[in-house]
Formats: C-alpha cells, structure tokens, sequence
C-alpha cells in the first residue's frame, strides 16, 4: 500500500509541527516536519507530497500582520510549485497562523481560480486580545471541503489574538453561496453564534472559522484540529467519562474528532491518487 | 535617505488596540476619549529608491483588504496625537523581522548605518481632552520612559507633511574599545574601584583579590602575557562569578541563629547544604526516579523509559518593577533557555507563571515606579507574548495581591521540558566540555544590554545613549535557535551547552570552562549589534536569546550548516583548553589571563545575625470576631476578593494547549472558569503517560511564622497534584525564594535580624517537609532584596517590603492520564466526603485579613498523619472510584465549596456537623470551621454505590461523609454545627460574587 506523505511546515516562529505530524500520523499518513529553508533551497520538493500544512504559531513573529512574511516568503520563492501543486489536486491546510498565511497568499478563498488575489483578511479580535478557549463549530454539511465529509458539530480550541474574517459584503456573500464557509462558531446544538462572544471568540463576520476553495481541496480555519488528538484534550472528558461510568459505558477511546479531520484528507488522497 | 511608511485599519474597521486605550484610559484615569485609532509607523534608513519603497509598503507592510498605508503621514483627524517610539539599543522585535522581510524580498542587504524602526502613534479625539490628559496617557499608559519615547502635538501644531518627524532610534557610539589596568595599591583603593565602576564587590572579598593579583607566581605567569595589576574585565569577572545572584552568598553563609525567647543560641554553617543539598542528595540515592540534580540549568527526573523531564523556576522581578512588559518577556523567554541548556538541551514542553502585586485600585500617597494596575497589565502581556510566540503552553498561574508587594513586585516564572534519555547511545543528562573543543555562541547579538543592571538607569541619556539595562525578550529569535538546537543534539553535534543569563559570557564560558579547566575566548570575534563596545562589556553583556556550545572541530561544519538552514546566527569565539588558564584575548592582546581555580581561593563566607521571637514573644493574639450572624453576604464578600475571585481574564491570554498534550487544563468546571488544583500534560503524544504540575504561594503565613509559611506551601502544592490523580511516591520540588533584605542595619534595615530568623526557619520547614513527604529539590532559586524605597507625598521615602514568599513548584508522572480527576462534581446523587482535620486555624487567613487582622493561629501540618491519607487517596483515584477531587487551600471550605458548586454546575447540601474535626488548638464554631484554612484537606465526591470501598480505603483515617451533590436546587446550602441552616446561596449569586471583581477584563 502506497502510503500518503503530509508535509508540515517548521521553522521561523512555527510551532504547532509536532502535533500536526503526530495528528497526520494517527490519521494514516506518513508526516514529515521540513523547514521553510528546505523547501526553498531545493533539498526537500514540494511534488513528493500530497499534503501541505501550514500549521499555527507566530512566523516571523507576526510582527506585520500574522501570516504575512511566511506569505510572501513561499510566494517569492516556491510560489510555481504551489500552484502546481494545486494544480495536480492535492490537498493544502492552513490551520491559525496557516489560514491566516493561505488568505495572504491568496490561495484562499481562491474564487474565480484565482490563486493570487487577496480578498480575506483575518484580522485582530474585537475582544482585544489573545485568547485560548474551546469553541463549538457548525459544519456545512454542503461544503465541497474534503476535509470536513460527514461533519456536523464539532469542538476544537482556539488560541489566536487575530482571527478575525473579515472581506467585502459581496466577496462573504459569494463564499456563502459558494459553500465555501465550512465551519462556523455556533452553541452547543450547532446554531450558529450570530456574532455573540465569546461563542464566536473574535468577532468573525457571519461565524467564519474556516473556509475552503471552490474545490473544497484548499482549507484553512482558526481553530486547532490538531490539538484534538487524544479523548482527555477534551475540557469536559473527565465529566464525560464519569457519566458514561454510572451507565456502564467508557470514554470511546478511538478517534477523536480532530484525528477524524486529518483522516478525512488523507483518504481523499487515497481515493484520488492511490486507485 | 529616512522614509517612514504609516499603515493604519480602514476607518470602517474596529480599532481593537485603539479601544483598549480609550477603555483603560477611562477606567485607569477618569479621561474620556470619544474616538481613537492607532497607525502603526515603519521608519527606514536605506539606500531603497521611490519604486522599492512602494514595493515593500505594499506587498510587506498592507493588507490590501483591512489597511490603508502611506509614505507621507496618514490623515486621520485627531484633536491631540501621541507618538511613542523605542529609545535607542532599545530591542526593537518588529524592526528586525521587517529587516527580514525586506531582505528577501528586494534580495537586498542591510549595510552599516542602515536600519529599520518601528514606532506607533494614536490619534485621539475628544473635545474634554486637554494637553496634560493627553500627557498623563502617553507617559503612564502609552510609554515607558526607561525604553520609550513620546511627543504629545495638538491638532495646531501638527504638519500634515512632516507628522511625527521620526528619527531612527540608533545607537551611535563614539568610541574606540580599550581595556584598563587598574591599581590595586591599597584595599581601601579597589574598593574605591568597586563603587566607582559599580563592581559591588564585598568588602571582604577585596584582600583575597588583591593577595591573588599580588602574589608573585601570579605576577609571574601574568607577565609572560604582558599583564601586570588586574584589568577591568578580570575584575568585572570575579564580581559577575562572586555576586550573591550567581554565587547564592546568603544560602552558603553562616548565621548566628538566636531563639529570644530561650536564649539558644545555633550556628548554621550554610543553609544551602544543610536544607537542600543533604536530603536532596538523600533522596536521589533512594529513588532512581531522580536522574540530575543541584549542578545543572535544571534538575533532570525520569519520564519513562526513554524520556527525562526537566523543571527549573526563577524570577525575574526588578526588571519588571521598571518595565513591567520588558521584564516579564525577558523573564519567561529567558527562563526557557535553562531546559534547552540543561544536560544536551531538552525541548520545552510547558511553562507557569506567579504574580505578586501591590493593590491595584492602590490610591494612597506612594508613588512605586509602577503603579500596581499598570505593572499587572505589563507582566500579564509579557508572558503572554513570550510564552506564546515561544510555542510553549503555560498550563499553570497564580496572581496575589498584597500591599508589600507594592515594595517590589515578584514574577516568578517556570519552565519544563523534555529529553530522550539517551543521545547517540549517551545519558543525554551528561555534559563536558574538552580541551580542543570550540566555544560557539548562538542566538543573538551582543549589546550594552543588561550591564550592571538597574544602576545605569540614574544615568542621564542623550539621543544616541543605548537604554541597555532594561531588555525586551525576543522570543522569535529564540524560537529559531531552540528549532535548530534541538537537531544539532539530535545529530549529537553538543557535547556541551548552556544558556547566557545572568553575567553573559563571563558566567557561561566561565562555568563551563571549569570542566575542561581552561579556555582561550577571542572577544573580537563576537558579533555585536553595534560598535564601541569596551572588552569589559562584551563579557559581561546579558544581552539575551544567546546559548553558549561546545562544537568538536570535526562536527563544526554540520553545525554551522544547520545554523545558515535556521537562520539562526553562530559564530565560533574561543577554545576550551587544560591550561588551567582563562585567557581573554581582543585580537593579537591579551586583556585577561587568570586561574580557572582563582574563585577557590578562599573567599570568606557571608554572616548574618539572626534573631527569632515567637509570635507569641512579638505580641500577637487571636482577634475578638464574635460568630457572624448572617453568612451569606459575608462568603459573597470573600468570593469578591481579589486573591479569591476569578483571574479567568488572565489565563485565557494564554496558549495553554500548544503541543496538543492537555489533559487537565488550568481553568476547570462546566463553563471553564474556575482555576484546577494543578495541569496535566503528555509530553509524548505517543504515550499515555502524564506529567502533573502545581504551584503554592501562601505567603500571608509569614506574618506569623515563616516556618509554618514552608510546611503550608508545600504540603498545599502536594495536595494539588494528588487531587489531580499525582503519584505520592514521584514528588519533584522546585522551591523559589524571595526574601525583603537580612543584613541587618540599624538605621536602613532594623528587622534585618528578624528576617534572617525567618529565612533559617523556612529552609528547617523546607528540610522537614521534603524529607517527610518524599522530596527531593529539583530545582531552586532564591532573589534576597525585595524591597523597594517609595517616594511618599512629601518627598519622603518609605522603605516597604514584599511578604517573605516562597513558591513551591510540585512535579509527578501519572501512569495513565485517563485515570485522571478534575474538581468539579459530575453527577447529581455522588457523596462528598472531606478528607483530613480542620481544626482552629485561622492565622493569617483570608478572614481575618478581610476584617485586616492577622491573629495567630497559623495552620500546623501534620506531615506523618497526611502523608497516610494522601497515599489513601492516590490508590481511591487509581482505583477510579473518585469522580472529583480538590484540594482545601486559600479562604477555607466556604470558599473551596463555593469554587466546588460553579465547577460542577450542581447544588451541593453540606453539614459541618460531620466534618472531621480537631479541636486541639481551639474552639470550633460554625465560623471557624467554614473558614478554617488548616492544611491537609480535600474535598472528594464518589458515586454512591462506592460507599464502602471507598470507606475501606480511607478506614480509620480523617474522612467523613459531609454532604452530597444534587439536582434538586443548584445552591450552596450548608448546615452548621446543630444542623441549622447557615449559609444558602444559589449559583447564580456565588458566580456573580466570584466574577464581580475582574469579571469584565479580558
């Protein structure tokens, strides 16, 4: 069986790598942490994956807008091979700080196919501040996004001082339409938050956590799936646990709904590549 | 050519930074600003022309979507605007990385004279506003004058062409580096030296310097170098190495200790080993657990079969009292070097804070260099900034108040990390240096950063003068550098590494050339940020984000390789040798040539007097409070004190999950809100093991008797970690002293003795705590002079300590993290047990200190009697038969029931009736007992139908039924001694009460 390679992007600030690897791995890919400077020099090439992350933490310190430098930086340098790349039907993430750099590269939303124009911004929290705090999200359960297949709720924190979506009234109008807007912060039961903090944490118009491309293979959203890997990640797994006990069940041990997500690219791959 | 580049949100957009101004601006000061926005300023000095400009305005520094920017300053109407910039060698984080940017963007080089700044400016509007308004919110809220600069222009004197005429903040130093000879004829003359040149020598130190320098083999040997009398850097050496910050002076010195009251009279020969070094070593010989201890960076514990853990604590609390924002990134970023300098370098895993501040409503005549309010909110975003940009979850974080901290603020700062046991087939807790290796410095720059501290701030400046003593951490740079060192262990490229902290490369290649017993160091090769600097400073310079490494010759080009891949600075400076020489070269010129073995020569201990009176001796009584008649309001009040209620806002700030390992998280309950007895990680995500962390601050107790302060501290973080599901048999210690000054002076410090006494007291507690509950001391720091001199109203000054505070870190590993307990009830129906005696004690309790009494019955531990109920405990969790647990601390049961009740979301019916109970030390009425804060307590709920085997387990032990969990209302109701009904209040009241205080600042 072939298997499927993720790349996950480290180096200049980055941080979350190491579980994304580890996320990636769980979900039956092979993972490998390649520095930005490897891929522009050539030692590593982007064609020998199927999977690109961009995953969270603060490049270049997101002294200048967070995403921007680690934007341009793969722009000016591996920017062909990027398009190729999506070219060939590959799958590209950006979690937090890489949603955040997918929207300045233009990547995302990537209306039209055009994968250089920036029409998102994230920007800063209305709260003010950084701010770490599970979130409720709403799939759309009509969105082309690979990643997302047979979702409906789910819970991921979110650790970011910028993330914000924000775009033009017709520019949110069309991902709406367009089924980009795959996730959206709602309450428990799945209602979107309607801009009610802190059930959206930062002010995001219309509830926007994440957004794909009209191809549903390019993703990018604000929480973190990867920090959802293990049942006790959860904040509420220990009251959970104790009330399946009185009922003679246990905590299902088996994927957690972060490792869900990144399964759900990789078996895309597997269909699209591997048959 | 200077060009300046403005960017700013689009008017339609939220302002989020601009709001926040106008928010504290009303609530810190009382002004009223109707409408603010910020615009962010770029200020570069390059050769780039008009085209390039542009370029780099708009593809680097625009969001085309949210930002507008400019070369020519933006018109945004204001009434007043306020610019604040860097003053100059002042780090400047976002100037460095847009040099980065522009870099690889244009493919351009930064030449010599050449920089890039960044600054901001707010425009304000209000009609009310007027000039000293406006003043009063640059320099208090918007700057800092000891790193940044501001200039206030109303809307008349504005040049819509010019703006803020920003210049670049550089440093510009005439000046040819030199070293200098100095003369030590007489002792009375290097003393002289030492105070001219701020080398805060001890006086008793002088004569041994001097006989060295003197000696005539000495003399000899130094001739052959062309070295004669001490140079200035041979001196600057000796004091970095014999100051009490890197030598602990106070902890190896000999007190004369003095019971008053009895007239004993004991002499400690060094509280260092006597407290902690025995029984540390005592115990690492019984548990194998304990991997490296009491030498390095940090202590080394066994994870697993493969991994270690490391854990290390300090404080970072001067700085902070000058640059609160400066400080604590300086303090976190800086502490985290220690685990990736400890053994072969670990990486960070998890890092924890603790703040003890003044009040900070404080309106009185004191004027502390910081206001409490504004020094919170800086530390707050420091180790916001520091812990989160270094991809580091903080999982842990206490905040207290107390009016002495006012004196000196603490910021305590921790940090873990995690290694393999084993590097290329060797114990990776193992480092030397050898004769032949390289000396490679890594990381940053050099500067005048941190030179001889907080001295240089009574210096006048200039335009071009570097603000060098307080520094801003750069956690970016860092982050790179511990990216590649941590490949570099992995390729076994370090043999040896350690991080530059205090005293620079003095205090690291002097250190670590011990081991290979001699060095030569080329100071001319060290990268420097900007010239001028005398050999002197280079040496001594804590310029941060720096590590020290020995690289082998032969390895020198993988590691220099892998460093040009990271971008991440290296640059071989010297040469470990076995001459037994530390011999400093500046080109061709010798400027030091001492013995490696010169600090053994006999340097006398430090002594202190210290005298103890008992609190009884000192006149201290239980107060007179008759038993409250109403206690509804009365818990509601303490839920509403700041030491009490909720610091959620503080926490949230922070990553607390980076890394994905979370497993108990710092704020727990069914809205997430309320703080955990401790944190659970898994550092291998692969493994089902996890790593518990807790911290203690009870420094109240002091006030009674340091030594009860120790037992209470710890025995309060242990409880922590086994209310989470912590292993009694794995406990690591980590301890974190700070202390107001013991050297006693009749006119400057005339408690000096007193506090001496209370310093030995806490290191026996210490010693006795550790040894009974299994201990041994990781890792520890103590900071000795938290007092600070306030300006009063009438331009006295006013000398006032901070508490005698001691921070208790308490480290296990849990086997199986699925067997974890979090504190909140979980299901209607379960039993509440307490576990362990309360008895009379209310000394320096929350209650009495909200009625500002202090009394005198301070808790007691009962180290044997605990220790049984703990184990107890530990095998009920395990067992899985507890479905929530929590330790007793701070404010008594009412207060824990209290957190109990909104973690849980569920009423609970408790009857004090059934509490065990020790009435020893007093009378027990219902008051005592709701607000008793004895030690060795926990609150436990259990399914019903585990009633008598969790009853078996805790057989003959203080454990008693108090009360259930229920659904029928969701109250507190609680029942006192004759069953009455003495306390009723509904979730909605006591979450009203626990958030009023802090409850709207995020």
């Amino acid at each position: 069986m072939k298997k499927v390679n993720a790349l996950i992007l480290t180096g200049f600030g980055l941080n979350c790598d190491t579980e994304t690897a580890h996320a990636f791995e769980l979900a039956g890919a092979t993972s490998h942490r390649v520095h930005i400077n490897a891929l522009i020099s050539g030692k590593v090439a982007l064609e020998d994956f199927h999977i690109l992350a961009l995953g969270g933490g603060f490049s270049w310190g997101d002294d200048h807008g967070a995403g921007v430098i680690e934007a341009l930086k793969l722009k000016n340098h591996i920017g062909r091979a990027l398009l190729t790349f999506v070219d060939q039907g590959k799958l590209i993430i950006g979690i937090c700080n890489g949603f955040q750099a997918l929207v300045n590269l233009g990547l995302l939303p990537g209306l039209d196919r055009d994968y250089t124009r920036r029409s998102v911004s994230i920007t800063f929290n209305d709260c003010g501040n950084f701010r770490d705090q599970w979130v409720h999200l709403a799939a759309n359960t009509q969105s082309p996004c690979v990643f997302t297949k047979n979702m409906e709720t789910v819970d991921y924190p979110i650790r970011h001082g910028e993330g914000k979506v924000i775009a033009d009234p017709q520019i949110i109008d069309t991902l709406l339409a367009g089924n980009q807007v795959v996730f959206q912060y709602a309450d428990a039961a799945g209602v979107p938050a309607k801009g009610a903090f802190p059930l959206n944490p930062n002010g995001s118009l219309e509830d926007i956590a994440g957004i794909c491309d009209p191809t549903g293979k390019i993703f990018g959203l604000m929480p973190h799936p990867e920090a959802y890997t293990h049942v006790t990640n959860h904040p509420d797994w220990t009251r959970r646990a104790q009330v399946l006990k009185r009922a003679g069940k246990s905590l299902d041990q088996e994927m957690t709904i972060g490792v869900k997500l990144f399964k759900n690219g990789v078996d895309h791959i597997k269909d699209a590549f591997f048959k | 050519m200077i060009s300046c580049i403005e960017i700013a949100l689009k008017q339609e957009l939220k302002d989020a930074e601009a709001s926040s101004l106008i928010k504290k601006a009303r609530s810190y000061f009382g002004i009223k600003i109707q409408s603010a926005r910020c615009i962010h300023i770029v200020t570069i000095e390059s050769d780039l022309d008009g085209h390039q400009l542009e370029k780099v305005k708009d593809d680097i520094f625009t969001n085309p979507v949210s930002q507008v920017s400019s070369l020519t300053p933006l018109d945004i109407d204001f009434h007043w605007c306020i610019w604040v910039g860097f003053r100059p060698g002042v780090k400047d984080n976002p100037g460095a990385t847009a040099m980065e940017a522009i870099k690889d963007h244009l493919g351009k080089s930064f030449g010599p004279g050449e920089g890039i700044y960044t600054s901001k400016r707010y425009c304000l509007k209000g009609d009310t506003l007027v000039r000293g308004d406006v003043e009063k919110l640059a320099s208090e809220l918007l700057s800092n004058s000891i790193i940044q600069q501001f200039k206030v222009f109303s809307q008349g004197e504005w040049d819509k062409t010019i703006g803020a005429d920003v210049k670049p903040a550089k440093v510009v130093l005439d000046h040819t580096p030199c070293f200098e000879v100095v003369s030590i004829d007489s002792d009375a003359q290097l003393a002289e030296i030492s105070d001219q040149r701020n080398l805060a020598l001890n006086p008793r130190d002088i004569p041994v310097i001097r006989a060295y320098f003197l000696d005539p083999t000495v003399l000899a040997s130094r001739k052959t170098m062309g070295l004669s009398q001490p140079t200035d850097i041979e001196l600057e050496y000796i004091s970095q190495a014999r100051s009490d910050h890197c030598n602990h002076n106070t902890f190896r010195g000999i007190f004369r200790y003095t019971d008053a009251d009895t007239g004993q009279e004991i002499v400690e020969n060094s509280l260092f080993k006597t407290y902690i070094q025995e029984p540390t070593l005592k115990l690492k010989s019984e548990k194998d657990w304990v991997v490296s201890v009491l030498w390095d960076n940090a202590g080394v514990g066994r994870f697993d079969g493969d991994t270690n853990y490391v854990v290390t604590g300090e404080t970072h609390n001067s700085p902070s009292n000058m640059e609160a924002y400066g400080g604590a990134i300086t303090g976190i970023v800086g502490v985290y070097r220690d685990p990736m300098g400890t053994g072969l370098g670990s990486k960070l895993f998890m890092g924890s804070f603790g703040y003890c501040v003044g009040d900070i409503n404080y309106n009185g005549p004191l004027r502390p260099p910081l206001h409490p309010r504004r020094l919170l909110d800086g530390v707050i975003e420091g180790v916001k900034d520091g812990g989160n940009k270094s991809g580091v979850p903080t999982t842990f974080g206490q905040t207290l108040f107390h009016p002495g901290y006012m004196g000196k603020s603490l910021v305590f700062v921790t940090a873990l990390g995690i290694m393999p046991s084993q590097v290329k087939g060797r114990p990776s807790h193992e480092k030397k240096t050898s004769p032949g290796e390289l000396i490679v410095m890594s990381g940053g720059r050099v500067g005048k950063d941190g030179i001889h501290g907080v001295t240089a701030s009574s210096e006048s400046y200039s335009e071009h003068t570097p603000a060098g003593h307080v520094q801003i951490g750069d956690p970016y740079t860092q982050k790179k550098m511990q990216d590649f060192l941590l490949i570099c262990r992995d390729e076994g490229l370090i043999p040896f590494i350690t991080d530059n902290g205090g005293g620079g490369l003095s205090s690291s290649i002097g250190e670590s050339a011990m081991i290979s017993n001699g060095c030569v160091v080329w100071l001319d090769k060290v990268p420097l940020k900007y010239e001028g600097l005398d050999m002197w400073e280079i040496w001594i310079s804590e310029s941060q984000e720096r590590m020290t490494i020995a690289v082998k010759p032969e390895h020198l080009d993988r590691f220099m390789a892998l460093s040009a891949e990271h971008e991440v600075e290296s640059t071989v400076i010297g040469e470990y040798t076995d001459t037994g020489k530390l011999h400093i070269k500046y080109k061709e010129e010798t400027c030091a040539y001492v013995d490696m073995d010169l600090l053994d020569k006999g340097f006398p201990s430090w002594e202190f007097d210290a005298i103890w009176r008992s609190p009884e001796t000192r006149g201290l009584t239980e107060p007179v409070i008759g038993s409250p008649a109403n206690f509804n309001p009365l818990v509601l009040k303490l839920l509403e004190r700041p030491n009490i209620s909720s610091k959620e806002w503080i926490m949230r700030q922070y990553d607390h999950e980076v890394q994905g390992g979370s497993v108990i998280k710092p704020l727990v309950g069914v809205k997430h809100n309320i703080p955990s007895d401790a944190s659970v990680t898994r550092p291998v995500l692969t493994s089902q093991k996890g790593l518990a962390f807790s911290q203690s601050l009870l420094p109240w107790y002091s006030q009674i008797d340091a030594f009860h302060m120790m037992t209470c501290t710890i025995d309060e973080a242990v409880r922590r970690l086994i209310a989470v599901g912590g292993n009694f048999n794995h406990i690591g210690g980590l301890d974190n002293f700070c202390w107001p000054n013991i050297g006693f002076d009749p006119k400057k410090n005339p408690d000096g003795k007193f506090k001496a006494a209370q310093l030995v007291r806490a290191c026996r507690a210490l010693k006795y705590a550790c040894e009974t509950y299994e201990i041994p001391l990781l890792s520890g720091k103590d900071s000795m002079y938290v007092d600070g001199h306030l300006e009063g109203d009438c331009g006295e000054r006013m000398k006032v300590s901070a508490l005698e505070t001691v921070q208790f870190s308490a480290t296990s590993v849990i086997e199986d993290v699925s067997k974890c307990v979090s504190m909140d009830p979980k299901v209607a129906g379960d039993l509440v047990y307490v576990l362990g005696t309360t008895a009379n004690e209310l000394g320096a309790s929350e209650y009495y200190e909200s009625f500002h009494k202090i009394g005198l019955n301070v808790p007691h531990v009962d180290f044997e009697k605990n220790k049984v109920v703990y184990r107890a405990l530990q095998r009920t969790i395990e067992n899985e038969l507890v479905a929530s647990c929590h330790a007793v601390a701070r404010g008594g049961l009412a207060v824990h029931l209290s957190y109990m009740t909104l973690a849980g979301g569920m009423g609970l019916d408790i009857h004090l009736s059934d509490l065990p109970m020790d009435r020893r030390r007093g009378e027990l009425l219902n008051d005592t007992l709701l607000f008793s804060e004895s030690a060795g307590r926990f609150i436990v709920t259990i399914a019903p139908e585990n009633k008598g085997v969790f009853e078996k387990w805790v057989k003959g032990m203080a454990a008693n039924c108090v009360g259930s969990v229920t659904q029928d209302h969701d109250h507190l109701k609680i029942f006192g001694l004759d069953r009455e009904a003495v306390l009723d209040l509904s979730m909605t009241e006591l979450d009203h009460a626990f958030n009023k205080t802090f409850g709207d600042m995020i």
